[in-house]
């Protein structure tokens, strides 16, 4: 029984980090909490439905194809608005308010879309699952673990070696510095965002294989992702992994007694007691209050 | 030094390993103009930081009047009567000078929201008066003309004397001063010091901190020159300019 | 003309919600999720005190306005420990706690079900019943809110208050307890909105979690946004505009699931363009931009 929890807690997590990892890249790339990105968590998985339903392709090449398109749907949202308000330096606020309106347009266009019924992508076949000491757990789920590990592996790895990671950290810790460096500012944020939203998109997927998707699937996903990168430490990708997993595990089996309906409001209390007393996160390091 | 009016002790002060001030110690007698002069990084808007509540120090501690200061959160530092002005110019810009001064008036009923609604017209009263007092103030420096005026729309030399008003109008008897004519034409620089040298008359104290060495010289009585941290040479604007240390300092 | 009168009635309870968000976002600068969360409080202590123990509705509108306010005092408290754009994040997480206990604390408020068979308002032996009688009711409160949100605006406490929002530093220099105004305001706002909860409860005469959601929260700060921050009667506009714009929809005739979602389509991109264009709104006089030297991050 104990087993099965952690299961849950393990597989719940593998989504809310991807997407935590998304939304911390933002946050520290570009200085706001993009709410946005929930919507394109959604958008994803129902890419790859258009293109199975409605074109008929087949489930991987479907899956294949809409990542990179949410992708190219957020370098146009970036280019017509993102850009535009970070040119004028628009404070976190107004980003924040902007990407929520984003948000608000995308999920309802994907609900006249689609409609506000459960959509399923993956194959109809019961699958076989494993079992581990009468704990069960499925391949879809199998899979959302190793995948969510390989993409925290990769983005790690990105982050630390690659010109672009370099790049990301410089704009992350200071953005005059970095464009006086030559570093094109614009360009990295952006690319923050497309990998953001190649995470998000991955777990949105993830997800809709598991447990089917709805248009508003994204927003509590999100929230989760968020509160994830904070109470973990949104400066490293391993703070957002800790963050999650906590997460998770005090949401599955701190809080079995009382049940699932109460998983958000606990996530919340915890998110508040992080913001209170540990605002740095898990591994964070203390914050710079603003200097005088 | 002890007993006295304003005593700075041994005040210490690291962030992140570096040292900002170390042991760092002075006093201040009442009516007196102190410069406190130095290279930048010196820890001297951090020593303003310290004594107004804004950083707390690693150790050490500041007693005015017999308060100790560093324990007291800086709103309340600012309420016993020591004001500052900030390096990097700070006012609200979208009210007006009018509202920025009437702003620092320590005796406002009307701050109270039980007093806006069940004491309407004591808090009236008082609005009129400090209102009068702000009017005087503002007129007396030759900002009358610019009282309903949004702060943003003055020029930068106006807002440094409008920063300055402030303090008059919370009623200090310290005033804190970082930099206060840098970056402004000479008829300000001119106006506003010739405004610090009749503050001793009226018994109150200034600390200063300012690059500008030859209005130093004009207004002080006293100066302190530090770097790294740490006091290196105290005395009369003469002394200390004459000090072979500061001298060698400087070049450095 | 009964439809009309149900409109004007939702205007003003908006109207209420919005101008106390106002005093704490607009003119304060502090921007609050949590107001739907301040609004539900009172419609629910409201009714389950007049359905539980019948108390009259005066009564039942200041215990309203106390257990909300106590609230908003919770809510307002860290607003100094948590720094700007985390204090949004922790006021969304108040709602959702809200709005989870008043979903999920089935025994003792309904659960989903919500309650119903609300009692309408008796105040001094005045049964208000009609729609009219309502559009009475709500246009005195509403009256009420515009003056006493004016006196504080106005005053020297509101004078603090934009200090505050514009530059929290120069305002602590300035001898100010910042964290003691920011309390005050959100139960000042808190205590409001509940009582828009408590007159939305009886004449409805039903209610449920649904209402108060973040999306409800969400609404009421985009009439801030679109009226103006920092402005009453922007808001008041904003509330107009805000309420009476599904109901044009309606018209329309669209089937009811599409036209809902192409309101929050419009509504959705309201935010966007006056966020891009006009961040001030209408009327505001604050563009969501604090202020100060070294406050970017």
């Amino acid at each position: 029984m104990f087993l099965q929890l952690i299961i849950n807690a393990l597989v719940a997590s593998s989504w809310y980090v991807l997407i935590g990892i998304g939304a911390s890249l933002i946050l520290r790339t570009c200085r706001f909490f993009d709410i946005s990105l929930g919507a394109l968590f959604t958008v994803c998985p129902y890419f790859a439905f258009l293109l199975k339903e409605w074109f008929g392709f087949p489930l991987v090449l479907s899956i294949v194809l809409a990542i990179p398109s949410t992708m190219l749907l957020e370098v146009i949202i970036y280019t017509s608005m993102y850009s535009f308000l970070f040119r004028a330096k628009a404070s976190p606020l107004i980003i924040l308010l902007v990407s929520l309106g984003l948000y608000i347009i995308l999920q309802n266009l994907v609900s006249l879309i689609f409609g506000d019924d459960t959509k399923i992508i993956r194959p109809i076949e019961v699958q076989e699952g494993l079992s581990i000491f009468s704990a069960k757990i499925s391949s879809i789920q199998g899979v959302s673990i190793l995948i969510a590990i390989f993409l925290i592996t990769l983005t790690i790895v990105l982050i630390r070696k690659s010109k672009i990671g370099k790049a990301l950290r410089a704009v992350a810790i200071d953005p005059e510095l970095a464009a006086v460096s030559g570093i094109e500012v614009d360009l990295v944020r952006l690319w923050s965002m497309v990998i953001a939203c190649g995470l998000a998109g991955a777990a949105g997927i993830l997800m809709a294989l598991d447990i089917d998707m709805t248009p508003t699937m994204g927003l509590d996903a999100l929230v989760m992702g968020l509160v994830a990168a904070i109470i973990g430490g949104p400066e490293k990708v391993i703070g957002v992994t800790l963050g999650a997993l906590f997460l998770a595990i005090v949401q599955h089996i701190g809080l079995w007694e009382l049940g699932p309906k109460w998983h958000e409001a606990g996530a919340f209390v915890i998110l508040l007691l992080f913001l209170l007393f540990r605002p740095e996160g898990l591994i964070g390091r203390k914050v710079k209050k603003a200097t005088v | 030094m002890s007993g006295s009016w304003f005593d700075i002790n041994d005040v210490t002060k690291s962030f992140n390993g570096l040292r900002a001030l170390s042991g760092f110690s002075c006093s201040v007698k009442k009516g007196e103009i102190l410069g406190l002069i130095g290279p930048n990084g010196a820890g001297k808007t951090t020593l303003f930081n310290v004594i107004t509540g804004f950083v707390v120090p690693d150790y050490g501690n500041v007693i005015f009047k017999g308060i100790d200061l560093v324990s007291l959160p800086s709103h309340k530092i600012a309420s016993i009567g020591i004001a500052r002005t900030f390096q990097i110019l700070r006012l609200i810009l979208q009210l007006t000078v009018f509202e920025n001064t009437m702003l620092f008036f320590r005796d406002q009923p009307g701050e109270k929201i039980g007093n806006i609604f069940f004491r309407s017209k004591m808090s009236s009263k008082k609005e009129a008066e400090n209102r009068e007092k702000a009017i005087s103030i503002l007129e007396s420096v030759g900002l009358g003309e610019k009282l309903f005026e949004y702060a943003g729309n003055l020029s930068y030399g106006q807002q440094k004397l409008l920063s300055l008003v402030c303090c008059f109008a919370a009623g200090a008897n310290v005033l804190l001063l970082d930099e206060p004519v840098a970056g402004i034409a000479p008829e300000m620089i001119e106006k506003i010091l010739s405004i610090i040298s009749d503050l001793p008359r009226q018994l109150k104290s200034v600390m200063l901190i300012e690059h500008n060495l030859d209005a130093v010289m004009q207004v002080c009585n006293r100066v302190i020159f530090m770097d790294a941290g740490v006091k290196i040479s105290e005395g009369s604007p003469l002394e200390v300019r004459n000090d072979p240390k500061v001298i060698r300092a400087y070049i450095d | 003309m009964e439809y009309l009168l149900h409109i004007l009635i939702l205007i003003g309870i908006y109207v209420i919600l919005s101008i106390s968000l106002n005093l704490i976002s607009g003119f304060t600068g502090l921007i609050s999720l949590a107001h739907a969360g301040f609004y539900g409080v009172g419609a629910y202590v409201a009714s389950l005190m007049a359905l539980n123990i019948h108390s009259p509705f005066l009564v039942n509108v200041l215990c309203a306005i106390i257990l909300s306010g106590i609230l908003g005092a919770l809510v307002g408290a860290p607003a100094l420990r948590i720094h700007d754009d985390y204090f949004v994040i922790a006021t969304f997480a108040f709602q959702v706690i809200i709005f989870s206990i008043l979903n999920n604390w089935v025994s003792f408020t309904g659960g989903p079900i919500g309650l119903a068979g609300i009692p309408q308002p008796i105040i001094f032996g005045w049964n208000v019943s009609s729609h009219i009688e309502f559009l009475l009711l709500i246009g005195s409160l509403c009256a009420l809110t515009l003056w006493v949100s004016r006196r504080v605006v106005n005053s020297p406490f509101g004078r603090v208050l934009k200090a505050i929002r514009e530059d929290e530093i120069f305002a602590q220099a300035a001898g100010k307890n910042v964290a003691k105004y920011k309390l005050q305001i959100f139960v000042l706002g808190a205590g409001m909105a509940a009582v828009a909860g408590a007159v939305y409860a009886c004449y409805i005469t039903f209610i449920d979690p649904t209402s108060f959601t973040i999306m409800e929260s969400i609404f009421i700060i985009s009439i801030i946004i679109i009226g103006g921050a920092g402005s009453l009667w922007g808001t008041v506009i904003g509330a107009v505009v805000l309420v009476t714009l599904p109901e044009v929809l309606r018209f329309a005739g669209l089937p009811a699931t599409v036209a809902a979602n192409i309101r929050q389509i419009i509504y959705g991109s309201l935010l966007i363009g006056f966020m891009m264009w006009r961040p001030k709104g209408l009327l505001g006089e604050y563009s969501f931009q604090r202020g100060g030297p070294g406050s970017e991050r």
